[in-house]
């Protein structure tokens, strides 16, 4: 079981590697059954100063919102341009 | 003003300006400019009133079955301010000039630089140095000559926005800062007019419309509001502003035409992969 993050714009900038098309699949360790959608940013090494919007399955969420086995979970940072 | 032909009148009179395809009826340009010149309307209310009586401008002959008649009469009577004219908003101009939209007031204060020749849809190198906001209504007058469309070589600020938005039936953000998007959203709602909200960068576009909510792009951004204003360019390309830009025009017609909007959707344009995912806001 694995929690699917997709990440926006200049977010992919910060995870080495990162396909846009694939995503990053990361598998929770036992003892982090209580994820929340901002200790997930953190492990891969996204600031929450960058993070702007967090889509949790689609939905609008925060980064204290909990995060589960098999949740599909979206960052995006401020997006402004014209 | 003479009362408008019904349509076995218009028929007779059109005659020679008049093809059909199967029982569907076209007129021409020509017949279009001699009626309106007849009947003294401008050729906007012309192609509107033809549209009711189901007969349809040659040029919006292909948009049959994708658009009714009346829902393009409504896009011909409406007016709409595209506030920034560079890469969402050249292509939003050229879409809703193409759509029938025809009132446009086009807001930019540059002019059209070589970097933007990868993405902004009225810039090309004879335009380079010119207003973009005069290069886009040149352009859509070279589209659409019956259209009226000002351009205003203006800066928008809390000072000038409700004069420009004054009248709008809806208001196009295509503006490249969340703080200016935050100012026009703000001035859209006191003025009472409805906001196609769209962002861009890199492969990807963000594009909202929601008339649920009083400021729903400071909703989505709460406290953000230096955003990329300067210092931070925001880097896209051709394909996203062209795909942002048809999101935008469509939630524009879904709402002139049948009064939808798309409250608690945030649409999200990746070309990277490519995808389109409707996200729910404030669930």
């Amino acid at each position: 079981m694995s929690i699917l993050i997709k990440l926006s714009t200049t977010l992919r900038d910060l995870v080495p590697g990162y396909d846009p098309e694939t995503g990053l699949l990361v598998t929770p360790k036992e003892e982090e059954s209580s994820l929340t959608a901002g200790e997930l940013a953190r492990r891969i090494g996204i600031p929450h100063e960058e993070i702007k919007i967090v889509m949790v399955n689609g939905r609008q969420s925060g980064l204290e919102s909990p995060v589960r086995d098999g949740d599909r979970v979206a960052y995006f940072p401020a997006v402004g341009g014209g | 003003m003479q009362d408008f032909p019904e349509r076995q009148s218009l028929e007779e009179g059109l005659a020679p300006f008049l093809s059909k395809r199967g029982t569907e009826l076209s007129v021409s340009r020509e017949g279009v400019r001699r009626l309106a010149r007849e009947l003294d309307r401008t050729e906007r209310e012309t192609m509107a009133e033809l549209l009711l009586r189901d007969v349809w401008p040659e040029r919006f002959s292909r948009c049959r079955g994708a658009f009714t008649a009346q829902a393009l009469a409504r896009l011909l009577s409406a007016r709409v301010v595209v506030a920034g004219c560079g890469g969402l908003g050249g292509h939003v101009t050229e879409l809703l000039a193409r759509l029938g939209v025809g009132s446009l007031s086009l807001c930019d204060p540059d002019r059209f630089e070589e970097s933007n020749l990868n993405r902004q849809h009225f810039c090309t190198e004879k335009t380079l140095g010119a207003f973009k906001a005069e290069a886009c209504r040149d352009g859509v007058l070279d589209i659409a000559s019956y259209m009226d469309v000002q351009a205003h070589v203006v800066a928008l600020d809390d000072d000038n926005l409700p004069d420009l938005l004054r009248g709008a039936d809806a208001v196009m953000d295509c503006l490249d800062s969340i703080a200016r998007k935050k100012m026009l959203e703000r001035a859209a709602r006191n003025a009472g007019v409805p906001c196609v909200q769209a962002s861009v960068a890199r492969n990807e576009g963000l594009c909202l419309f929601d008339r649920t909510l009083e400021r729903p792009f400071s909703a989505v951004y709460p406290g953000e509001e230096a955003g990329n204003v300067e210092g931070a360019p925001m880097n896209t390309h051709a394909l996203t502003v062209a795909g942002t830009a048809c999101l935008m025009a469509s939630l524009l017609v879904r709402w002139l035409c049948r009064n939808k909007d798309d409250g608690g959707a945030l649409f999200h344009l990746d070309l990277s992969v490519p995808e389109l995912e409707k996200l729910t806001l404030f669930p």
